[in-house]
């Protein structure tokens, strides 16, 4: 059989302008990367926060330092927006918020929320 | 002639993975806003305070759990990005390799961290 256009057919993303979920979603995947980049690091403080109370505040000096600070405050608002989109989803399997008014509506308030993350973020930690 | 068509292995693959990721992110989820709703509500600035709590048997049991759990998390979450982004056969099974590789060192540090008794 031949198909009337020619497959497979590659979609130009950067052409999509996705809906607020498709956002949302992508934004998921990138945060949960990000994060799993952070383990290492994170898990080198942990362990050295525990070793003994010189390194403890040598942890505490690192990420009251400037670049750490900024890079603790990604990953934080990473964490955020992991876990927001995370029970998004998990209501999405549970069948809330699947109708598309709800899905936008849901989407829309993850953002919102990570707003509200950000900016205690940025009030408290820079 | 009868097919036998889970043998071809595509009808549940997946659906594991699918389920563990959806179990593993409420553990992860829970425990995380308990911990940062514990360091919230009463911030622990000294060593002695920070050790007690985290190297406390429950504290120590709930982190081997969540450092488990998140290594199957990350793993499933990591694989999907790669089945999706890296389409060269021998270069996702590379990256898997080392995601493996390294997620698996991660979590043996981890259980060295909680377990090892040198603090």
């Amino acid at each position: 059989m031949v198909h009337p256009t020619p497959r497979p057919v590659y979609l130009n993303l950067f052409q999509i302008r996705l809906p607020v979920g498709g956002v949302v979603s992508i934004l998921h995947r990138v945060s949960g990367t990000l994060l799993v980049l952070a383990l290492p690091f994170a898990l080198w403080m942990f362990a050295r926060s525990l070793e003994s109370a010189q390194r403890f505040a040598a942890v505490q000096e690192l990420v009251r330092a400037v670049p750490a600070r900024w890079v603790l405050c990604i990953v934080l608002l990473g964490l955020g927006h992991h876990l927001l989109a995370g029970i998004r989803h998990l209501l999405l399997d549970l069948h809330v918020g699947m109708s598309r008014g709800g899905a936008r509506l849901g989407g829309w308030l993850v953002l919102m929320l990570d707003g509200v993350v950000a900016v205690a973020l940025g009030v408290s930690w820079l | 002639m009868a097919i036998n068509v889970r043998r071809a292995g595509s009808a549940h693959r997946g659906l594991s993975e699918w389920l563990l990721q959806r179990l593993s992110a409420l553990y992860l989820g829970g425990f995380v806003l308990f911990a940062a709703g514990r360091l919230l509500w009463a911030p622990i600035v000294t060593y002695e305070a920070w050790r007690d709590w985290v190297l406390s048997l429950p504290m120590r049991l709930a982190l081997a759990l969540f450092f488990f759990g998140l290594l199957l998390h990350s793993w499933v979450g990591i694989r999907s990005v790669f089945m999706d982004y890296l389409k060269p056969m021998w270069l996702r099974f590379a990256a898997q390799g080392v995601t493996g590789l390294g997620l698996l060192t991660l979590g043996i540090w981890a259980m060295v961290i909680l377990f090892g008794g040198r603090p």
